[in-house]
């Protein structure tokens, strides 16, 4: 029988990679509620925040809580500008829902080996936003866990009122309700794609930031969390901000479980499974075909 | 024009196909081994043949039925390591293990396709395929004793010789590639035929019905859980059988090489760049995407990074694939100068 400390702090690594999950599964779901499309190159996006984290550090001898916001706001022009020259061309084109997400493939397939040739295939150490760790009762928490999932806890509510209470949010909300409604309205729907790119691709570099220290900088580290993102998104329901959070916390908590009772080779079995068990029972996710 | 939808596009670019263009495509590529001599170019035909093959099932699933699967890797891997276990473990003849992966293929499609039965949005289908194929590529990783993990199975025998109507021998040992060449090839014909037949039938027709809109087809009497499966079936079967051959081809398997998602970004860029739901479409595709990436190979670590980006400008170039695109330019210059035909 696994003794409680060991089985506190499993739970708590699942939490911390839930919660992280839910950063950029939240990023996704954004995208699907407002342009309905499939964003493949989203784990290239957490993989350019873990870069540049390393870069900001590394190369420009920035603290890591000053890396951060630059990081965040370098990646938010960036998937800004790349929302507009190449996503923004396929716009309302019968073939949009494919064609976007091999448009997204190929943004995916170039940046991570851009990576490869210009940043190296070698694992990059990033240091701890807080190093040290603390204990009490027995459990011992490094500092930076407890960093990331109040971190998390701060970025999602604030997303959620951006949502809600800013006219930026209510212009979203519109587009993604009704675009000719919302145009209508005066809404330039182009601005809030380019925007809501931004915000999404921002919220996947945080979790990148957040996450290089304990799984290092490399060129692939997105694919495994774009994976889990997905099947997050789906899990929850598409388009569902709260269906992205709490997805985030059931994968990242059954995946950290199950390294403990099955071994770290099965772990990606169960959030598979699981999804394909909750998709037989409820076929539009846990909370599908809710507007938020 | 906007108003145009999608499927209209397809009717369009199926309709201008030229059959006499592909015809002959089809001819060269059987003539091709008595006159191409040199072993490279014939493993990269055959390479081609296999992921035109692979296109072209995908496509019957996803631009004919409307089924967006993203676990089409999945049957090719379940195909490939099938045969191999079952001629290296019980030394059945790689002839009978071909079909027999591709059945096995087909058999586990069932599996694949049953939850996604009530699936009605795209992208659901689309990551819950995706999840099929993981759970597959992590067993395949993880069952040391059956698959030999990461290490890979080598040592698959090669298809075996056999004399042609009792008077020319076809030998497969060796490493020579025109007998292997012809086996992919009747393949990929047989592929074409079955489902060129298939599409051209009432299944044909129902596939379309409810790739267009699935609450219509189901109220005029198309039993929409039949066709959906019908198409998994046929998809996979074929998939499997590629996979299959590849196995008894290439000797070696890995987990990655089979199961991973970079198989299946191939098999979607192929599909889309050549034409997806047009019938020739993803045959071009094949052939202009390993090709090019294989005349890229000098160029090493830029390689993928132009992949990539050709991948984007083609989509956002040509929306409705290289086919079109080449039937577009046809169209101009059959209406220019001397080529122009009278018409009433």
């Amino acid at each position: 029988m696994t003794s409680f400390p060991i089985l506190f702090e499993q739970i708590v690594n699942g939490l911390v990679l839930g919660s992280m999950y839910a950063l950029v599964a939240s990023g996704l779901t954004l995208i699907w509620g407002t342009m309905k499309m499939l964003n493949f190159a989203h784990g290239e996006l957490y993989m350019l925040g873990g870069f540049g984290l390393f870069f900001g550090v590394s190369y420009f001898h920035l603290a890591p809580w000053m890396a951060v916001p630059i990081v965040l706001l370098v990646i938010f022009i960036l998937a800004a500008l790349l929302e507009k020259g190449l996503i923004s061309p396929m716009l309302g084109r019968p073939d949009w829902d494919v064609g976007a997400i091999v448009v997204t493939l190929g943004i995916g397939i170039f940046v991570q080996n851009f990576a490869f040739k210009f940043w190296g295939g070698d694992f990059q150490e990033v240091p701890y936003m807080i190093s040290g760790t603390t204990s009490f009762l027995n459990i011992t928490l490094a500092w930076h866990r407890i960093y990331i999932l109040s971190l998390a806890v701060i970025v999602l509510v604030a997303f959620w009122q951006l949502m809600k209470r800013t006219r930026f949010g209510l212009a979203l909300r519109a587009t993604a309700q009704d675009i000719e409604a919302a145009t209508l309205m005066g809404i330039s729907y182009r601005r809030v794609y380019m925007a809501t790119f931004g915000i999404s691709a921002s919220l996947a570099a945080l979790a990148g930031t957040a996450l290089a220290p304990i799984f290092s900088v490399n060129p692939w580290m997105g694919s495994g969390p774009l994976i889990k993102a997905f099947i997050v998104v789906i899990l929850g329901g598409l388009g569902s901000f709260a269906g992205a959070i709490l997805g985030g916390f059931i994968i990242g908590i059954s995946e950290s479980l199950s390294v403990l009772f099955l071994g770290s080779g099965w772990k990606d079995l169960i959030c598979f499974a699981l999804l394909i068990a909750v998709l037989m029972i409820r076929p539009s996710g846990l909370f599908g075909g809710k507007e938020w | 024009m906007k108003n145009e939808t999608y499927q209209d596009r397809l009717l369009k670019t199926f309709r201008a196909a030229n059959p006499c263009l592909m015809w002959a495509f089809f001819v060269v590529l059987a003539i091709l081994p008595l006159v191409v001599k040199s072993e490279y170019y014939l493993s990269v035909m055959i390479i081609c043949l296999i992921y035109a093959t692979l296109a072209v099932s995908w496509n019957l699933m996803v631009g004919y039925a409307g089924i967006l699967s993203f676990g089409h890797q999945a049957f090719y891997g379940l195909g490939a390591y099938f045969s191999a276990i079952m001629t290296m473990e019980l030394h059945l003849s790689p002839w009978i293990g071909i079909p027999l992966g591709g059945c096995f293929a087909a058999l586990l499609s069932f599996v694949i396709g049953f939850p996604c039965l009530r699936l009605r949005i795209a992208p659901y289908i689309a990551i819950a395929t995706l999840a099929f194929s993981e759970i597959l590529l992590v067993i395949c990783k993880n069952w040391v004793s059956l698959t030999r993990g990461e290490m890979g199975l080598s040592g698959i025998p090669p298809l075996r010789d056999f004399s042609l109507f009792g008077l020319f021998p076809v030998v497969f040992s060796g490493g020579a590639k025109v007998p292997y060449y012809y086996v992919m090839l009747s393949i990929f014909f047989i592929t074409l035929l079955f489902i060129y037949f298939q599409t051209s039938s009432r299944v044909g027709l129902a596939f379309k019905a409810m790739r267009e809109e699935q609450d219509a087809a189901a109220s005029l009497g198309v039993n929409i859980t039949r066709y959906k499966l019908i198409a998994f079936l046929t998809g996979s079967f074929f998939a499997g059988v590629t996979g299959a051959f590849y196995a008894h081809y290439v000797s070696i398997l890995a987990p990655d090489a089979v199961f991973g998602m970079g198989e299946m970004v191939e098999i979607v860029a192929i599909t889309l760049i050549g034409g997806i739901g047009t019938f020739f479409g993803p045959i071009l595709g094949a052939f202009v995407l390993v090709i090019g990436l294989e005349a890229l190979r000098g160029l090493a670590d830029y390689r993928l990074m132009i992949y990539g980006a050709v991948m984007v400008i083609l989509i956002i170039v040509m929306p409705n694939g290289l086919l079109a695109g080449f039937n577009h330019l046809l169209e101009k210059a059959r209406n220019f100068g001397m080529f122009r035909k009278a018409r009433n």
